[in-house]
């Protein structure tokens, strides 16, 4: 990739628009990270200068990946209801896909967000298959997970959060 | 799986800078590594190290996305005549900043060569000239006394101090206005 070049493509799902994210996004951002329930298995709140840098590494990690997370809306508006997509940062197992959502809980916008980053993953990148890393007791996360066809595998130990449950996507073929 | 069709995308660049004796230019995932080499040693705590790899890879997306939030940012600095890659040096305004500043963090070994003056006066002037700001500070830890040295070197001038909610008391060195800087 050319050193600084940044280029997030917008992906339209059934009922979805993923693009990409911006600084118009901060204060709905750090409304969601801002609430410790929200963020009870995602590390715990954030302040909103933490936010901000949140939100600039996100963006940041498409410039240096080529790959990364979405804001998702409804379609036809422009109001974040979630961010899904592809995280790697060092020292990561592997490739994740990953979504949180903060409005239109229970409509199945991960699954259908996440399946769309998937079959992105899948034909833009190349990739053959990928993980979903969930912390403990995240059950609408694992149920995500598993209305994606993914299957359980060993656990990670990351460093700072502990045992986190690996899940393990179905590849572009819908193999295991 | 779920049909999505791409329907546009945003395409950005970081603008690069040359120097005489280095490029500056936007963030590659060749940077990780000697970042997070950067910030696995004692050399970073005036910067808020030392932190793991992990999160020293986080914190240099955050330079790199920070340039689509504000529209400017810092750039990696890179040996013209070696390619080796030295720092991280330009322009930083995170959310609770004070205002926008001037920054630079050397990987070990490129100390003492001037690095940080000729990359961090490159810094201003595109500051001052392309992005027309009227003043620039730079934010350092009082114990960082090379940090301060350079500031003054730059012309810059002690302007009290900012306290932040993570790290702590930071001293603010006031750079001169453009037109003395043109002067």
């Amino acid at each position: 990739m050319t050193p600084g070049m940044i280029h997030i493509p917008t992906l339209e799902t059934e009922r979805l628009t993923l693009r990409a994210p911006a600084a118009r996004d901060l204060d709905p951002f750090a409304a969601f990270f801002a609430s410790p329930e929200n963020t009870q298995y995602l590390g715990g709140s954030k302040t909103k200068p933490e936010t901000w840098r949140y939100l600039g590494e996100v963006i940041g990690h498409w410039a240096m990946r080529g790959f990364g997370r979405w804001i998702v809306c409804r379609k036809g508006s422009d109001t974040p209801v979630g961010l899904v997509g592809l995280h790697e940062p060092l020292d990561w197992p592997e490739t994740e896909v990953g979504w949180y959502i903060w409005d239109g809980k229970g409509e199945g916008f991960a699954t259908e967000a996440g399946a769309a980053a998937r079959a992105w993953a899948y034909t833009t990148l190349g990739l053959t298959t990928l993980v979903s890393i969930i912390t403990p007791g995240n059950s609408a996360s694992i149920r995500v997970a598993e209305k994606m066809g993914a299957t359980r595998a060993p656990d990670w130990d990351h460093p700072r959060h502990g045992a986190l449950l690996v899940y393990r996507h179905p590849g572009p073929g819908g193999r295991i | 799986m779920t049909a999505h069709t791409t329907i546009s995308a945003l395409t950005n660049a970081i603008p690069v800078l040359e120097t005489e004796r280095f490029v500056m230019r936007g963030y590659t995932d060749a940077d990780i590594e000697p970042f997070a080499a950067f910030y696995a040693g004692e050399r970073s705590h005036f910067v808020g190290g030392p932190m793991s790899r992990e999160l020293a890879c986080r914190a240099l997306m955050t330079y790199a996305g920070h340039w689509h939030v504000r529209g400017y940012g810092r750039w990696m600095v890179e040996d013209k005549a070696t390619g080796a890659i030295l720092g991280n040096v330009g322009l930083w305004y995170p959310e609770g900043w004070p205002e926008p500043e001037i920054g630079w963090t050397l990987f070990d070994g490129a100390e003492g060569r001037g690095v940080a003056l000729e990359t961090a006066m490159a810094s201003r002037d595109y500051a001052f000239n392309v992005l027309q700001w009227d003043t620039a500070i730079s934010l350092v830890d009082p114990r960082n006394t090379r940090s301060a040295h350079l500031s003054q070197r730059m012309g810059a001038v002690h302007d009290g101090r900012f306290a932040h909610e993570r790290y702590g008391t930071m001293d603010i060195w006031r750079h001169p206005i453009p037109a003395e800087v043109e002067a």
